[in-house]
């Protein structure tokens, strides 16, 4: 088991390194670095300014150099402009530049500086993910619960009139698009468009449920992406648990005389867990990116929002910060649904 | 105010008999008037009538406002390329001279200030008793310090050195030496090697912010050093950006009446589309708007706010770039492409699709009525006949033109509405819609597109700015002898009627040579909820948050 979380742990970093290296190599390409100079310098710059603003920033090194400044094992930059002042890649914003380390990458912990948001990447991440942790919970909350107690239902009895009606409304919920389900719950819930309130029951903008979440501005957002999973998820439970009920030690245990409703609680119900299990896990690395619609719909401003800004805006540090977060979500997701097997079906081993 | 008006400007004088005959409106009077150096009471006194009583009795001490607006990164006040980056550093970087909806140019850090009848000599008289909000004093050196600043060309991306270009000299790409010269602790003058009259007009403009010594600006929010009432309390880019009022600062604006009635003022980012804007006004989350665009003007009016309207020289062009290359041909340095596109589009058409008729249809001539020196030349007639006949004789019936557009409302909508009008005429046309976050790259080299430009005082800062030869922002590629040399002239002329002169051959040009498509004016909009005074909409987007307050 512990090799195997370790083998596991040199995966990831591997993965990260080729991953931040792609996305270093392509934020360094001329143009997206010409678009960097004019978003910060002036938009509306000359090809001179963007020039020797490139140079005075040390952009203009070449790429292995600036990715092993980056990544903290090459000293950062130290270069005097030519409009005569000195710029270090590890001074931080007023503190002069003989105070500054020397080395300042990943290895030394610093994530570097974001040139959208003139914030340190680090506490930038950290406060999206937060963010995005809330509204991802919430999600969750209503979500797994939800879609299990359908998944059973409608798997308990296949064919029967409780299992058509529920996956005609999972397969509705998961083929309806964040995009349409999130415009039409704003319009049926926090618009007077279809129904005269007196007043409006919900809030079409989360942009407050960042400080102080309530039901009131943070329900649509959150069931505009339950209701996504939902369906899935139940889809998966109903398929597991039909499966399940037909199986013989369930004939078994009814011919005993066992209470239907303890044959589905105690009998069937672990072992149909194991599929919406995995399932469940892999909706977090989804939730995490796959929030960017909900976000940028309800002007939730999370992890989703910041990747589109960075990308949008070229900044390189955030956006490699954001692939670093991404792939070690993703990884760990897939690590623990990999020891929650065992625990839930002892017949696996690992490794 | 008080403000010497003994040395009153000649020509002061002379445009208060012009308002009177009716020759002059009211606004281009004060414009002009104030500009030479006059208070706005002052001009309104030459014209025999009382100063409009300004809201401020009605305003009440305090509270927290909210406002919609994008919260943008700070940078060199010089480099901004953005008015919402001055609105959040407005809070404590202020400004010399301030330009106001009536046209008039109203004195802040400065006094009062004087120019001489060609406009080579302006005297800038600083306002005593200012203070920095780290207790030094503000004085003349500050002033020059700052007009240095502006003069300096190897800044990358320094806009000021656009507004101050008669400063520089080309060699050093600094100010001229000896052409900024301190007299003594309240008085800067300006020496001029040649004419200019938009200096003023160039100081109350957005970059124009005035910074103190030893500024820094990768750590503006950190060390917040400046003259004005507020302090930045946060800023989280494309969040929220916070204002409050700094305690520890005495304001020369409190003993002059000013008012900076608010507490506290938040900035918050609702993103680019104005349908989260509406949502945030309906879940009262904001008590305001920046601004108000397109059709959203009825929507949030909808939901009961209140209209704040003005009628600007704020606008689009549609222009061909002469220098592009397409397929190694330069399809718009052809004289009659670019007339024949002008004639094919009629710009009542574009005004009416592309911005609901929220404006006046203009003349592709980039100077309009709202102008002193505006002259009354009509434009190329709209005959989609000719304009075919025109490219046909180009031999360039068959090019497809490219007109490319930044994706969004008003602006596609309107470039959308050329590229029909030049299908219907004929023409071949490929139309490409480019997202905000990338247009602006290369938004000068495009062969064929549309770009916003802001409302500029005067009319011949905007053909300086962009259509003078070689300019950073000559977007139309345009490079014609005969008009540098009449701007130059008209940019001597401090006398509008004798600049009209001038004007009305360079707006010839402008139509002439089918320099660009300039559709129409923008009347600007800005919502608000009921309650609120000293919000209007400003003509030029000028941050004035010290205007704002309650209602008692």
């Amino acid at each position: 088991m512990g090799l195997f979380i370790l083998r596991r742990l040199g995966v990831m970093i591997l993965t990260a390194l080729c991953l931040t290296f792609i996305v270093f190599w392509l934020t360094n390409l001329g143009p997206n670095l010409e678009k960097l100079a004019k978003t910060q310098g002036n938009a509306r710059m000359s090809d001179e300014a963007v020039v020797s603003w490139l140079e005075n920033r040390g952009y203009s090194q070449p790429l292995p150099v600036k990715y092993g400044q980056w990544l903290g094992v090459l000293p950062g930059y130290v270069i005097e402009g030519t409009d005569r002042e000195t710029r270090a890649r590890c001074a931080t914003p007023g503190q002069p530049i003989e105070e500054a380390s020397s080395f300042c990458g990943i290895l030394q912990g610093d994530w570097g500086f974001s040139t959208v948001f003139k914030d340190e990447v680090s506490s930038i991440v950290a406060t999206r993910l937060g963010l995005t942790g809330k509204l991802m919970l919430a999600v969750m909350l209503v979500m797994v619960p939800g879609a299990l107690i359908i998944g059973v239902l409608a798997g308990m009895r296949e064919g029967s009139r409780t299992d058509r009606s529920l996956s005609t409304v999972s397969i509705i919920t998961t083929a309806t698009p964040e995009y349409v389900s999130g415009v039409i719950l704003i319009a049926a819930l926090a618009t007077k468009a279809f129904i005269e309130w007196d007043t409006i029951p919900f809030k079409g903008t989360a942009t407050a449920a960042m400080d102080d979440a309530n039901f009131e501005n943070f329900f649509l957002p959150v069931i505009t992406i339950a209701l996504y999973g939902m369906g899935y998820i139940a889809r998966m439970t109903r398929a597991s648990m039909t499966e399940v009920m037909t199986a013989q030690y369930i004939r078994t245990a009814r011919l005993k005389g066992v209470s239907f409703p303890k044959i589905v609680l105690k009998h069937a119900l672990r072992n149909a867990l194991i599929a919406p299990f995995t399932v469940i896990m892999l909706q977090f690395p989804w939730l995490l990116n796959g929030v960017v619609i909900v976000e940028t719909l309800f002007n939730y401003k999370g992890f989703g929002w910041v990747l589109v800004q960075a990308a949008g805006n070229n900044d390189i540090e955030l956006l490699l910060g954001v692939s670093i977060v991404s792939v070690f979500v993703v990884l760990i997701t897939q690590l623990i649904s990999d020891i929650g097997y065992v625990f839930l079906n002892p017949r696996i081993r690992i490794s | 105010m008080t403000q010497n008006t003994k040395s009153m400007h000649p020509a002061a004088v002379m445009y208060a008999a012009e308002e009177k005959a009716g020759k002059l409106s009211r606004r281009e009077f004060m414009a002009r008037a104030t500009s030479l150096g006059l208070t706005a009471t002052a001009a309104y006194g030459l014209l025999g009538i009382a100063a409009p009583a300004k809201a401020d009795g009605h305003a009440q001490q305090g509270g927290t406002l909210r406002m919609q607006m994008e919260v943008r990164a700070l940078k060199d006040p010089r480099t901004y390329d953005w008015t919402q980056i001055a609105y959040y550093t407005n809070g404590w970087l202020e400004y010399l001279v301030e330009y106001n909806n009536d046209g008039s140019f109203a004195p802040m850090l400065l006094e009062s200030w004087e120019v001489n009848d060609d406009a080579t000599q302006y005297t800038l008289n600083v306002r005593p008793g200012v203070k920095w909000n780290d207790g030094s004093d503000f004085t003349a050196e500050d002033v020059a310090r700052n007009i240095e600043g502006w003069c300096d060309k190897n800044v990358e991306g320094n806009s000021m050195a656009g507004r101050f270009a008669v400063l520089i000299d080309e060699a050093t790409g600094k100010a001229v030496e000896g052409s900024i010269e301190v007299v003594d602790a309240t008085t800067v003058k300006l020496n001029l090697p040649a004419s200019d009259i938009s200096l003023i007009a160039g100081m109350a403009d957005y970059p124009a912010a005035i910074t103190p010594a030893d500024f820094d600006p990768e750590n503006m929010v950190g060390n917040p050093v400046g003259t004005g009432p507020y302090k930045p309390e946060s800023l989280e880019v494309g969040v929220k950006g916070v204002l409050v009022r700094n305690e520890d600062h005495d304001w020369w604006g409190y003993a002059a009446g000013k008012g900076a009635y608010l507490d506290r003022v938040e900035f918050i980012d609702y993103g680019t589309d104005p349908s989260a804007w509406v949502a945030a006004a309906a879940a009262d989350e904001v008590d305001m708007f920046y601004e108000t665009v397109g059709d959203f003007v009825d929507v949030v009016e909808s939901i009961g706010w209140e209209r704040s309207e003005i009628a600007s020289a704020a606008t689009i062009v549609i222009r061909p770039n002469q220098l592009a290359e397409v397929d190694g041909v330069m399809p718009y340095a052809d004289k009659r492409v670019r007339q024949a596109i002008a004639m094919a589009v009629d710009n009542a058409v574009c005004l009416e699709l592309g911005y609901a008729n929220r404006g006046e249809p203009a003349r592709n001539q980039h100077v309009g009525p709202m102008h002193p020196a505006w002259a009354d030349v009509p434009g190329l007639p709209y005959d989609p006949a000719k304009a075919l006949e025109l490219l046909t004789e180009a031999g360039m019936a068959d090019f497809e033109m490219e007109i490319t557009s930044i994706d969004d409302d008003w602006r596609k909508n309107t470039t959308d509405a050329v590229a029909a009008q030049l299908r219907d005429a004929g023409f071949n046309v490929k139309r490409t819609i480019i997202p905000g976050s990338t247009f602006w790259n290369d938004w000068t080299k495009y062969p064929f597109s549309s770009t916003n430009w802001n409302h500029r005082p005067l009319d011949t800062q905007i053909l300086g700015l962009a259509y003078r030869s070689g300019e950073a922002w000559n977007e139309a590629g345009f490079a014609n002898a005969e008009f540098d040399a009449l701007l130059a002239e008209a940019n001597a002329i401090a006398d509008a009627d004798a600049r009209r002169e001038v004007m009305a051959k360079l707006q010839t040009i402008m139509s002439d040579e089918g320099v660009t498509i300039q559709p129409y004016w923008r009347s600007l909009y800005r919502h608000a909820k009921p309650g609120l005074v000293g919000w209007d909409m400003h003509i030029a987007y000028l941050p004035q948050v010290y205007k704002m307050a309650f209602a008692a």
